[in-house]
């Protein structure tokens, strides 16, 4: 795939988490850019900073003050106001965790789309709500779901629900895809199958994020890159 | 549109939700209930008092009111006035026929001088008078011993003229509770105590004229036949009033017409001094009843001034030997009665207030619920930020989910206040019979079946499930035995409560009222939990739990 310009970007990002008077440094000046259309795993041990990269990359928390910057599409997230980073988060990206994080009161369905019913107002927002009921209904199927839409997520399998949760990721159709471990919890056939259906979305576009501990799992991506205390190292590279 | 989805989800997947709507409901019926109750109280005490003396009331002295009839005749030509009567009110003791110790009981007692054929179109009086005979299936349904199967026909009309037909006796009318021959029963209606139904027997009444400078008179006295009794639907009128006719009145308290003398003449050989004219009969009160649809505040002030027309006429009149007092008392009947209005109403608001408390309960009640919630549903905030849910957004999920609390609870609130209140005199009732053998039966065996229950969960060993039949068996026996040992327990007694029905009208001012304060206090209540909600942090909100 051709190289192209990154759409997202940490530049010298800084996070520090305080647990009472102690602050703990957890990314270092961490930089990286992500290019339109690529798959970047990124690579380190447990409490190396990924996941913490990952939830500023994705506007779920900011950098330190003073701590870097985030850029999303030539804009700055870190300065951003909250409706706006609300906003981002709807929209532009996609989350994929761990531990599927979907919500035990609602079906199938009503997980897929939940991002669809987040914003907009009055007709605004039953348009958007009708169409992401639409393409919740279409990804669904196309992961084999079809026949769990009414089902809770206490009744899945994990691979059932992992696939739920990339459903509702990708409900909105964001530019960027942010998975956290999204194999961590799964046995090894099941998380291959789940990074078949990545590849396929990265097949058809997709810019993706992943982090892992995982070797294998990272050597599915595009370009794999290495945090290492705080820091991101480029030295190993992995194309499809 | 997501904070309504999971306000729904969260309020229909759990126990507690619904265990927040029926406390809501609960606090809601409870204060619509006891204040309906008050309300109604107060309406029955105010329809009574008016009852009983008409809009305005015209008071003067003791020394009266002279040429009455003229002001009458002013009043009655007024389009305004349906009636006006006029009335001597005093106080007097009442000799009974039953005795007390080696003598006759003496009763203090309220004296009305009354002209029975314009009091009714002013008052109930003709309505108010109780012993009516029944016939035929009416008479049937009364209890045996009770008068009215075998009364004279007479007695009514005896009544609303206050003569004993019979003799061509001047009657008096006695309130319902001032002689000790009536017991009330449960039903409101009256049996004869102690053999003694004082229709037919003699009381003797004195009274003590006051002269014009206040000087009391040798007190007089008159034995009057008892012609009917009378129900107010109020307790102190009817403990204390004795109704005569106005003429008798006026002779006893030395009110009526009578001739004036010349007193600085020299007396003829009798002694008697020479006389110059009459002085007119007088009275001390009018009861004026407007026309339907008049207020009593616009009645008075017409009254007023057709007072002031009367007084002027009269005493520009030379020809006159009395003069109107220049300054009386027109009140209508709710300045009249403020004595015994007031206090109700003061009740009323302080049980409204007190019983408002409970809002305080209700909101702390859906707080604690809403905080554990909210602390159980920490993940699915953060699973919530992380696809765009704003802090608002999430704030407006906990308060929307408060305020379908309060919604459903105040409106379960107003259902179950409303069947309470309805139907206050069939549950009053029930409570005051002995239980049915088929409601403590049932609930024995219910806790049989739950004893039975105990035993499975026992052998099953599941602890849970074994308290919960404990406390099924224990409640429900418990129950049980209540209903067979429940004899009747008359907790509104018609003989020492006034009235005999209790008011089964639902304030609905009040009850929307309270229902808008249960629906303000459950969000107030799921406010603060909702903001705690809102300042979650979203990634800690992902690694909770």
């Amino acid at each position: 795939m051709a190289e192209s310009a990154s759409i997202l970007e940490a530049r010298s990002v800084r996070k520090t988490y305080a647990f009472g008077s102690v602050g703990v440094p957890v990314l270092l000046g961490a930089s990286l850019a992500v290019r339109e259309g690529e798959w970047l795993a990124v690579l380190g041990s447990s409490g190396s900073g990924k996941s913490t990269l990952l939830h500023l990359l994705g506007g779920l928390d900011r950098p330190d003050r003073d701590g870097g910057e985030i850029w999303f599409a030539g804009e700055r997230l870190e300065l951003a106001g909250g409706r706006r980073v609300d906003a981002y988060r709807n929209s532009s990206i996609g989350f994929v965790f761990q531990f599927y994080h979907l919500l035990p009161e609602l079906t199938v369905l009503e997980n897929a789309v939940l991002p669809g019913l987040v914003g907009g107002i009055g007709p605004t927002a039953r348009a958007r709500a009708k169409a992401a009921t639409a393409t919740a209904h279409e990804i669904l199927d196309s992961f084999g779901l079809s026949h769990r839409l009414r089902h809770r997520p206490a009744q899945l399998s994990g691979g059932e629900r992992q696939r739920v949760a990339i459903a509702r990721a990708l409900v909105n159709r964001p530019r960027v895809l942010l998975a956290d471990e999204p194999t961590g919890n799964l046995d090894s056939a099941t998380g291959s199958g789940i990074l078949d259906l990545l590849a396929d979305r990265h097949r058809a576009g997709l810019t993706m994020v992943m982090v892992t501990h995982d070797h294998a799992v990272a050597a599915r991506a595009t370009r794999m890159v290495h945090l290492n205390a705080g820091v991101v190292e480029f030295g190993a590279k992995s194309t499809l | 549109m997501y904070a309504a989805l999971l306000s729904n989800r969260y309020l229909t997947s759990r126990l507690i939700p619904f265990i927040a709507i029926g406390a809501v409901g609960l606090c809601v019926a409870l204060v619509v209930t006891v204040v309906s109750v008050m309300s109604g109280f107060l309406d029955m005490l105010k329809d009574s008092g008016r009852r009983i003396v008409g809009d305005v009331i015209v008071s003067t002295g003791l020394g009266g009111l002279p040429y009455y009839e003229e002001l009458l005749a002013d009043l009655r030509a007024l389009p305004v006035v349906q009636g006006a009567t006029p009335l001597i009110d005093t106080i007097g003791l009442l000799r009974m026929p039953y005795p007390h110790g080696p003598t006759k009981e003496v009763a203090q007692v309220q004296v009305w001088a009354i002209d029975p054929a314009s009091l009714v179109k002013v008052t109930d009086f003709a309505e108010d008078l109780y012993w009516r005979p029944a016939s035929g299936d009416a008479a049937n349904a009364l209890h045996p011993d009770d008068p009215r199967r075998s009364l004279d026909p007479e007695i009514v009309r005896d009544g609303e003229t206050l003569t004993q037909s019979a003799t061509g006796r001047s009657g008096i009318a006695l309130g319902m509770h001032v002689s000790i021959g009536n017991a009330r029963q449960a039903d409101g209606s009256y049996l004869p105590r102690y053999g003694w139904f004082m229709p037919g027997h003699d009381v003797t009444l004195t009274v003590v004229p006051v002269s014009l400078q206040g000087r009391i008179s040798e007190p007089r006295e008159q034995i009057f036949p008892v012609v009917n009794e009378v129900q107010t639907g109020v307790y102190e009128v009817d403990r204390n009033r004795v109704f005569i006719p106005l003429s008798d009145g006026q002779r006893l308290l030395r009110l009526d017409e009578a001739p004036l003398y010349d007193l600085s003449a020299a007396p003829d050989e009798n002694g008697n001094y020479p006389v110059i004219g009459r002085t007119p009969a007088r009275v001390t009160k009018l009861l004026v009843r407007g026309t339907p649809g008049v207020h009593a505040n616009d009645l008075r002030a017409e009254v007023e001034r057709v007072y002031d027309a009367f007084t002027a006429r009269i005493k520009k009149d030379g020809a006159r030997t009395a003069r109107a007092p220049e300054f009386v008392s027109v009140l209508t009947w709710e300045q009249q009665l403020r004595d015994l209005i007031t206090p109700v109403e003061k009740e009323r608001e302080m049980m409204r207030v007190l019983f408002s408390l409970i809002y305080i309960v209700c909101a702390g009640l859906i707080l604690s619920i809403f905080w554990a919630i909210v602390v159980e549903k920490v993940r699915d905030i953060g699973i919530l930020r992380s696809v765009g849910a704003s802090r608002l957004g999430v704030m407006w999920i906990f308060l929307r989910y408060g305020l379908v609390i309060g919604l459903a609870g105040s409106a379960v609130g107003i259902a179950l206040a409303w069947i309470i209140v309805r139907n206050i005199n069939a549950i009053h009732q029930a409570i005051g019979s002995d239980a049915p053998s088929i409601m403590w039966m049932g609930a024995f065996a219910l806790a049989a079946v739950s004893f039975v229950g105990l035993v499975r969960a026992a052998l099953r060993r599941r602890i849970l499930p074994m308290l919960l039949w404990l406390l099924a068996t224990f409640v429900l026996g418990l129950v049980g035995a209540l209903l067979f040992f429940h004899k009747g327990t008359l907790i509104w007694d018609p003989s020492v409560y006034y009235f005999s029905v209790i008011p089964d009208q639902v304030d609905w001012t009040t009850a929307w009222t309270t229902a808008l304060g249960g629906v303000l206090f459950s969000v107030i209540g799921a406010a603060i939990p909702a903001a705690k909600a809102a300042d979650i942090d979203p990634v800690e909100a992902l690694h909770y739990g």
